[in-house]
């Protein structure tokens, strides 16, 4: 029975990190940026078939795909932000997340045309054989998620929060006039935080490619967690973030092992529409300034 | 003012150019008329979205979940229980209001994109009660639509389908440019410039935005209902999220805020996957791309073609030539006229304004304490202090934007109990802001005419149709409003957007729309902060004048003692939280407390 429940618990934790990993790269463009990036999801797609090329086309080693990978997408991201998102940066909110809401479906169609209907697969990153802690079984994949998502995910938190780079981007969202006066530069910035975050947002897609495959698919069923990961942390704390995906990622699993399958998504919207309902500030909230 | 013809020809126009497009598809084969019936559809969810999205500035996904309930209502209703198209059209619609109606109750707490996932989960839980229902939807495996009959004529052909939804998007066309020209309309604008400023002349935010829902799904489940007997087997995909997201682009593509958009970014959003089949695979990329470029490119929407086309056709438009200073006659007119027949005169003694140990802490801080104040009717009273005195949390305690922890607030003897921000214009209570609080996109004249009150939402509506009439109550309503700008010296801009003046005239609008109910009282949050010395002393002038001539008490809180002293026979001084000082305004300033805590000296 227990050992049934560490199973599940195993499982759940491995989806978190990789929600975790998803959530934290939203924050981080939404922290600097004020900007909610509904193409996160296409981000995350984008960094799974990066895998699947280098890994399985170009053959390269797996920690090579590691580097890579991120960079590969966190390029990208930030020529999104240079070639659409800063033209309109003073336009309507709605506006700006509209062009997020199309650039996740052009992105989902420019991969979608060559390779339509095939689920391409990857393997594992490491195959060796599973693990015994007493009952419980744990493969070394699952375990290098696990540890390897989480690490980076709070490796990412401890950076932003730390390096002058976070603080320059916390300025910038809190007042982009003063952070300007102060000798910050608000293109720079803003590029660079889409690099972070679509990087983030890459590693995601490595870690879910053995787990979840690769296919144009990969983008809603990312977006959704990794936004719910989001809320329920508070959307604005990189902690919140990785709790969230954490927390998520353990209810699925559960709802889905012990009530029915069919639950699994269902769950998430119910976490997301309780979390709006009683605590739309997220669990984990920043202090923040109260607007009068 | 005279009929407005001007105004029917901009009401009927849109209607038209729709019905012309209609008809002109009649003359040619089935699949154009099947697609003309698509836009039409799309046209009508253009326009709903305008209104809520454009003006109630509500975003959602939840637009293919309302659709879908139009659709299955009226399938259902005709299914089983036999019940007529049109009923079950009619069902349907309201079905739609319905669903408007439990979305917009909680989501009026949320905005931006928690508001999109508030709908989101809308959208997905209407999905799968659909799926779900089996034996009322069909579910996953879908609905047949039996065969339309109006009256007992039975709708075969697309064309007769063209007519009859080109009937009712014409006649949802009309309804939401009513609206939107109307009351209802300015009102949402004037909560998208300024929430505060709304609700301070008593239009309640979250209640507009729930009747913005109600009414935008109530359109667009009439759209899916008329049209579900041309898809004749619906599924539940069809009303699916990427439904919502590809009918949220249609007011943003077409432009957000004008009744044009709605129509041109429906009808050309919808017609494009089926003028994109020639690109075939390509035609979600392709879409998704010109979505793109137009946002980037056209900020505005596609109606902001016409304005550039307009602007580089009719070169500059010659700028109204500056105001004149008005003269003193015609403002002494328009007084007259806002004053009435009646000369004001209070009786001595007569209080406007009394608190009695009004408290208000933050956390250990105690903002406003114990404060008793008594504002004689008829006076102008002043409220100084240094920074951090308390004076705008005791004033917003009195004009209901924060209800104080203790004491009491009567205003003209009347206690005010829990009466929130809103309710505080019908006890006669009016008030301007220290940041000033236009509606920046608003005409002068329609920041006024909100300013004359009657701003709840079912008003709005009977006000926004007595308008597109010419009915004599809004004729009125304009007339005052007109007369008020003038008091304030500004009639001559009245038809330009209030957000274009200059800051002493934007603070004369909020003058001119705290006046123009004819209040008892005015609250003047620091009228001449951020103007000029000669600003500063006209608008002295103005206020005495209006004090004096519509014998409105007026109670300030200014920085500026030179003028305040000026203006105010009467001064209260405040210091962490207490009055310290009150009497004469030149004695006041006199007295050593004052002179210590204010200005440091002693």
């Amino acid at each position: 029975m227990l050992i049934d429940f560490l199973f599940v618990l195993v499982g759940g934790l491995k989806f978190g990190a990789i929600y975790a990993l998803g959530a934290i790269g939203l924050v981080v463009i939404h922290k600097a940026t004020k900007t909610v990036n509904f193409a996160h999801g296409a981000l995350i797609m984008l960094g799974a078939y990066a895998t699947f090329f280098l890994l399985e086309r170009f053959k390269l080693p797996y920690w090579a795909v590691y580097v890579l990978a991120p960079t590969l997408v966190g390029a990208v991201s930030a020529f999104l932000e240079f070639a659409i998102l800063r033209p309109i940066r003073r336009a309507d909110m709605f506006i700006v997340i509209i062009a997020t809401v199309f650039l996740a479906i052009a992105l989902q169609e420019a991969v979608r045309l060559p390779y339509d209907v095939e689920m391409l697969s990857v393997a594992a990153v490491l195959e060796g054989d599973p693990l015994f802690l007493g009952d419980l079984i744990v493969t070394q994949e699952s375990m290098w998620i696990i540890a390897g998502a989480f690490l980076f995910a709070i490796l990412g938190a401890l950076l932003f929060a730390q390096a002058g780079l976070g603080r320059s981007m916390r300025a910038m969202a809190q007042n982009i006039r003063g952070a300007q006066l102060c000798g910050y530069s608000v293109d720079g910035v803003y590029v660079f935080a889409w690099f972070v975050g679509g990087g983030l947002a890459g590693l995601a897609g490595v870690f879910s490619a053995p787990s979840l495959g690769v296919s144009p698919e990969l983008m809603v069923a990312t977006i959704v967690p990794a936004f719910v990961a989001a809320v329920i942390g508070g959307f604005d704390s990189l902690r919140g973030a990785i709790l969230g995906g954490l927390i998520l990622g353990i209810v699925e699993n559960i709802a889905a092992t012990y009530i029915s399958a069919g639950l699994k998504s269902a769950i998430s919207f119910l976490i997301l529409f309780a979390v709006l309902m009683i605590r739309p500030e997220g669990l984990f909230p920043e202090g923040r300034v109260r607007k009068v | 003012m005279k009929r407005d013809g001007a105004g029917f020809r901009e009401l009927a126009a849109p209607v038209l150019v729709v019905w012309a497009g209609a008809a002109a598809s009649l003359f040619f084969d089935r699949y154009t008329q099947y697609v003309t019936a698509l836009l039409l559809v799309a046209i009508m969810v253009g326009i709903a979205l305008v209104i809520l999205v454009g003006l109630a500035r509500m975003i959602t996904l939840a637009s293919g979940a309302m659709m879908g309930l139009g659709a299955y209502g009226t399938a259902a209703m005709m299914v089983h229980w036999d019940a007529p198209f049109l009923v079950g059209v009619a069902f349907a619609t309201a079905l739609g209001a319905l669903g408007g109606l439990l979305l917009g109750l909680p989501a009026t707490r949320f905005r931006g994109h928690h508001l999109a996932m508030v709908t989101m989960v809308f959208q997905f839980v209407v999905i799968i009660v659909i799926s779900e229902w089996d034996s009322l939807t069909g579910g996953v495996e879908g609905m047949r639509v039996p065969q339309a009959t109006i009256a007992g004529y039975a709708l075969k052909a697309d064309w007769e389908y063209v007519v009859l939804i080109a009937f009712f998007a014409g006649l949802s066309i009309l309804f939401a440019g009513i609206l939107i020209r109307g009351h209802f309309g300015k009102a949402l604008k004037a909560m998208s410039a300024t929430e505060v400023g709304a609700e301070a002349f008593g239009i309640y935010v979250a209640g507009y935005q729930v009747m913005a829902f109600v009414i935008s799904s109530a359109i667009i489940a009439l759209g899916g209902a008329l049209f579900a007997p041309e898809i004749r087997i619906l599924d539940p995909d069809q009303y699916g999220i990427l439904s919502s997201v590809l009918m949220l682009a249609y007011p943003i593509v077409g432009g957000m805020t004008s009744l044009w958009g709605g129509i041109i970014g429906g009808g050309l959003l919808r017609a494009g996957p089926e003028l994109l089949r020639v690109v075939d695979e390509y035609q979600e990329l392709v879409y998704a791309a010109i979505v793109i470029a137009v946002i980037v490119f056209l900020p505005g929407g596609l109606v902001e073609i016409y304005g550039r086309v307009a602007a580089a056709l009719g070169g500059k438009r010659a700028k109204a030539s500056p105001p004149e200073r008005p003269q003193a006659a015609a403002r002494a007119a328009a007084l007259g006229h806002l004053a009435g027949a009646h000369p004001v005169s209070h009786p001595k003694g007569l209080v406007a304004l009394k608190t009695a140990s009004v408290s208000k802490s933050y956390g250990s801080l105690k903002a406003v304490s114990a404060v008793d104040l008594t504002v004689a009717a008829g006076s102008m009273h002043g409220l100084i202090g240094p920074n951090g005195a308390g004076k705008t949390t005791f004033f917003n305690t009195i004009s209901g934007f924060i209800p104080p922890d203790e004491g009491t607030i009567e205003i003209f003897g009347r206690r005010m109990a829990e009466e929130p921000a809103r309710a505080r214009i019908r006890f006669g209570v009016a008030r301007t802001f220290q940041n000033v609080a236009v509606y920046r996109t608003l005409s002068c004249l329609d920041n006024v005419i909100i300013g004359v009150g009657e701003n709840d939402v079912v008003a709005s509506l009977w006000h926004s149709i007595d308008e597109a009439v010419g009915g004599r109550a809004s004729r009125a309503r304009r007339e005052r409003a007109l007369n008020a700008l003038a008091a304030v010296g500004l009639a001559d801009v009245a038809g330009e957007a209030a957000g274009s003046l200059s800051l002493g005239n934007q603070r004369r609008v909020e003058i001119a729309r705290a006046i123009v109910s004819k209040p008892k009282l005015i609250l003047l949050d620091e009228p001449v902060s951020g103007v000029g010395a000669e600003e500063e002393e006209r608008l002295k002038e103005l206020l005495r004048s209006l004090n004096r001539e519509l014998g409105v008490t007026m109670f300030v809180i200014e920085h500026n003692i030179r003028f305040v002293v000026d203006l105010c026979e009467r001064l209260s001084v405040m210091s962490n939280g207490r009055i310290i000082a009150e009497g004469a305004s030149a004695e006041v300033i006199k007295s050593d407390d004052v002179r210590r805590v204010y200005f440091g000296e002693g």
